[in-house]
Formats: C-alpha cells, sequence, structure tokens
C-alpha cells in the first residue's frame, strides 16, 4: 500500500490557483523531500494531507483512507500522522517542560475529557529518548536552542506512535549545522522505526543528502525522483529562477 | 483584619473577590501563555457599551455586559480568526468603538452618571448576598470548563497548529475560551472595575512565571497571589477608604515587582 497519494490535487485561494493537479505517491518507510520555491504550495498541500484543507478537485490518500479520518477517535481511534511545523514561540520564561511539550503528542489519541496516564507519560518519556533529550526533559522547552526544540518537537509528534511524519519547514530558523543534524536525526528514525517521512523544505542541498526521494513542486509536480536526478534537472532551475507570486494566507511556505 | 471581618459587607466582598480571584488566577494562566492581556483589556472596555445598553434598555446592566462582551469577544474571534486584520488591530477599533457607545448612551441617562465610577473602578463592598451566590456560580463553571480542557487549552497555548492536526477541536475551544474570559471579566467588574481587571487577568500569573520554575508552581503561585491581593486589598480599602479595585490591583503589582526582583536574586 502507499503511503501518501495524491492525485490530480486543484486548489484555488481567493481566485488564484495554489495547486494545480499536483501529483505524486510517497513509498511506506521512505523519506521524501517536498522542495519548491515560496508560494510553491507547499504548505498548502502539507495541509490537505493533514485534513485541514480541501482539494477543489482530485484525490488524496493517507495509507489508503482519505485525510483526516485519523482525527476522528470514532474512526478506531489511530493516529497515523505526527506533525512537526516551523518553532514554536512560547511567552519568555514560561516554565513547561520539554517532558510537558513532549506529552502533548499523546493529547490527540486521549482525546477530550481523558487525562494523560503512566502509559502516555512513558510513551513521551521514550520519544524523548529517541531523539536524544531524555536528560533534559525536566528543563524549561523555552531554555533550549532552536535546534533542541526542534528535536523536543520531533519527539511530540513520535509520541503519537505515527506512522507517517509530515514536517513543514522544521529547520527554519537553524543555523546550518543545526540543520544537518536535525535532518540527520530524521533520517535515522525513519530507518531505525520505519517510519514514512514527508518534509516541506526551503534547505534543498542539506535535505538532498538524507532523503530518499525529492520532488519538486512548484503549483503542480515539476520533477520527482531520487535527488541525484531532480537536482540535475532544468526544472529545477526554472523553479527557482522564476519563483511563483507570493503564496497567499492559505500556504505559510 | 479580624475588626474588618465582623462586618457582613466584608464578609460578602472577601467570599465573592476569593471566588474571582480563582478563576482569574487560572484563566490568566491561558492569558499570559496565549497573549491575550490586550483581548482582556478590549473586552473589558467593551463591557461598558454592553453596562449602557442595559441601562437603556431597562435590563440589569451586568447582564447585558455580559452578553455584550460575549458577543464582542467572539466577533474578534471570528475576525481575527480569518487572519485578514490582525488580533491587535481588531481589538484596537472594538475597544474604543464600544466604550465611545458606552460613554455615548450614558450621557444620555444623567440620572446613572454616578454610578459609572463603581463600574469603572469597581465597589465590591456593594456586593448583595445574591451577588455572592451568582458569582460563586460563574466562578465555579469558569473553573470548572478550565480544569475540563486544560491539556486542549495548554496545547492551544503552545502549538495552535499542531494542536489543529492532532485532532484537537481548535475552533470550538478558542470560542470556549472567549466566553469564559468575557464572562469572567464582567463578573469581575464589580470586584476591581472595568478599568482594572485587565489588570487583575495579567499580573497574578506574570508573577507566577517571575518565581516558578514549573507549570504548577507558576499556577499555585498565581492563585496565591490573586487570594492575598483580594484579602489584602479589601482590608487596605476598608482601613484607608480607598477604591477597592485600585487597592487590590495596587498590591498585586506590589507581589509582581517583589517576585521578579526575588526571582533575579534566585537566578544569581
Amino acid at each position: 500500500m502507499t503511503a501518501v497519494r495524491v492525485e490530480d490535487v486543484w486548489f484555488t485561494y481567493e481566485h488564484e490557483p495554489v495547486l494545480r493537479g499536483a501529483s505524486f505517491e510517497v513509498a511506506p518507510g521512505s523519506f521524501t523531500a517536498l522542495i519548491g520555491p515560496n508560494g510553491a504550495g507547499k504548505s498548502t498541500l502539507l495541509r490537505i494531507l493533514l485534513g485541514l484543507l480541501k482539494p477543489e478537485r482530485g484525490r488524496v490518500e493517507i495509507f489508503g483512507s482519505p485525510p483526516g479520518g485519523h482525527r476522528s477517535r470514532a474512526a478506531g481511534g489511530s493516529h497515523p500522522i505526527g506533525y512537526v511545523a516551523q518553532r514554536v514561540r512560547l511567552p519568555s520564561g514560561f516554565p513547561i517542560s520539554v517532558a510537558e511539550v513532549a506529552l502533548m503528542g499523546r493529547y490527540g489519541r486521549l482525546g477530550l475529557f481523558h487525562a494523560p496516564g503512566a502509559l502516555d507519560r512513558a510513551r513521551a518519556a521514550d520519544a524523548l529518548a529517541r531523539v536524544g533529550m531524555a536528560e533534559h526533559a525536566r528543563r524549561r522547552f523555552s531554555d533550549l536552542s532552536g535546534g533542541q526544540q526542534q528535536r523536543v518537537l520531533i519527539a511530540r509528534a513520535l509520541a503519537g506512535e505515527p506512522r507517517l511524519l509530515l514536517l513543514d519547514e522544521p529547520t527554519a530558523g537553524l543555523d546550518p549545522a543545526a540543520r544537518a543534524r536535525f535532518y540527520a536525526l530524521v533520517c535515522d528514525l525513519q530507518h531505525a522505526q520505519g517510519l514514512t517521512v514527508l518534509c516541506a523544505s526551503h534547505d534543498v542541498e542539506v535535505v538532498s543528502e538524507h532523503v530518499d526521494r525529492l520532488v519538486l513542486l512548484d503549483r503542480e509536480v515539476r520533477a520527482a525522483g531520487a535527488p541525484r536526478e531532480v537536482l540535475a534537472s532544468s526544472a529545477l532551475a526554472q523553479a527557482y529562477t522564476f519563483p511563483a507570486p507570493h503564496d497567499h494566507g492559505a500556504d505559510g511556505a | 483584619m479580624s475588626e474588618f471581618l465582623a462586618y457582613g459587607f466584608a464578609q460578602r466582598a472577601l467570599a465573592t473577590g476569593v471566588l474571582l480571584g480563582l478563576s482569574c488566577a487560572v484563566l490568566a494562566f491561558f492569558v499570559v501563555l496565549r497573549r491575550m492581556a490586550f483581548i482582556g483589556v478590549g473586552i473589558s472596555h467593551a463591557a461598558l457599551g454592553g453596562v449602557a445598553i442595559g441601562v437603556v434598555l431597562g435590563v440589569s446592566p451586568l447582564l447585558a455586559a455580559m452578553a455584550f462582551s460575549v458577543g464582542v469577544a467572539w466577533v474578534i474571534g471570528w475576525i481575527s480568526g480569518r487572519g485578514e486584520i490582525s488580533e491587535d488591530t481588531t481589538i484596537g477599533v472594538f475597544f474604543p468603538t464600544a466604550m465611545a457607545l458606552g460613554v455615548a448612551l450614558i450621557s444620555l441617562s444623567p440620572t446613572y452618571r454616578q454610578d459609572l465610577v463603581g463600574y469603572l473602578f469597581g465597589n465590591i463592598l456593594s456586593v448583595r448576598a445574591v451577588d455572592v451566590w451568582i458569582l460563586a456560580g460563574l466562578a465555579t463553571v469558569s473553573l470548572g470548563i478550565l480544569a475540563a480542557f486544560f491539556k486542549e487549552f495548554l496545547f492551544l497555548g503552545v502549538d495552535e497548529e499542531a494542536a489543529r492536526a492532532a485532532g484537537v477541536p481548535v475552533e470550538p475551544l478558542r470560542y470556549l475560551l472567549l466566553t469564559v474570559l468575557a464572562v469572567t471579566i464582567v463578573a469581575s467588574i464589580k470586584l476591581v472595575g472595568i478599568v482594572l481587571v485587565s489588570a487583575f487577568l495579567v499580573v497574578p500569573a506574570a508573577t507566577g512565571q517571575a518565581v516558578a520554575a514549573s507549570m504548577r508552581g507558576m499556577l499555585a503561585v498565581a492563585i496565591g497571589c490573586a487570594l492575598a491581593s483580594v484579602a489584602g486589598g479589601l482590608w487596605l480599602s476598608w482601613l484607608w477608604d480607598l477604591p477597592s479595585g485600585a487597592s487590590i490591583v495596587l498590591l498585586s503589582a506590589a507581589l509582581f515587582f517583589a517576585a521578579v526582583v526575588a526571582g533575579r536574586i534566585r537566578r544569581r
């Protein structure tokens, strides 16, 4: 079964086409990067995959089911998607701990009126250990560096025991070394746990060193394949030479 | 203090103040986390428009203020949620508009102007026994909602987009929090007044944040600070014949500055 299937997806925001017949697939257990210039529709596509936006046309499936089904406990309580976006900005000095942030990854599974229990805390602690942040569990989240905070957000996503990890520009604001370390960690997690990872990113060079596949999106899919093939394609140069107009409020990328 | 508490009005004032102080302190935790301080200012000042509408229509000013403030809070939430106009701009439009409406309507009712000071700066010593029961009910409902949805409100405050992606019903919960905020603000008007209530929705939690190392600690200090401010402020208000709202907020601010100094000394 394909992990992610995007088939002829169209999306318009205020009469401006954001996605024009985008189609691609993501294989289970693979690490795929969605690259493209500003306004290419990367974040919009991720939000469609999360079920937060509905495409006007086309079909989207996550492990064979329409997106958004995972968000309902009535649908069986499974929660196959972990999501990490750009950096979280808390009020300076707000005393929420790293362990408390990681535990939030269980909240979607728990649903309303259910408090986290011992199992949830154990899963969150395990997720922190997997990203190498276990020894920081009691520290304030806001005291961590940007790279450490992103590791904790990965742990939060992992605490929900996802099969698919969606990352939306997760390294924005990080220095080059921290970006490389971040992608190396994601790559390790993908191999160790058989996770499927789809990551929207601007870091074309850095992310290409770690992924199995690149999908070049510029409102439609311009190229897809092994990193070497896509990086050598003329479509990449065209996409970045003639950037798309700004991509509206529906797309944070 | 014991002499002060021998009076019936003082007992009612203290009971009301404790209940509202508790609600405000827990709510202040989320106001600080979600950076909603300016919304508090906007809703509290909009309440004046509601008071005036109540006066003009001949219904309870506080009930009218509650309905009006909840409406204003929802409209602010709806407009800012669409992302076309920023939240502070939306509040910046509604805050003076609703207040101007209140001033204009109240000016048409000259006999009512004498009560205006009470609404603006609070007069908790005039609380009746029936008010204590009504406010106790409101405080219980507010605290119950905040406790029931604590983890969801926390997730929204930390990372709204991730909460949405995780299946947390973000939109209904945003409006629920705005409703609790508006109701608590209007319920607190007798305690500290329209002008000062927004401070009471920020300062206790800011005090907790200045000294506490954990969220539980922050909440505990916020509640302790709010209750100490209410009890001490009421007593000082009686002792020196000050408006209750002003003395409560001043004491609360004094505790905040003491906490900031204590926090800095501890971190050295």
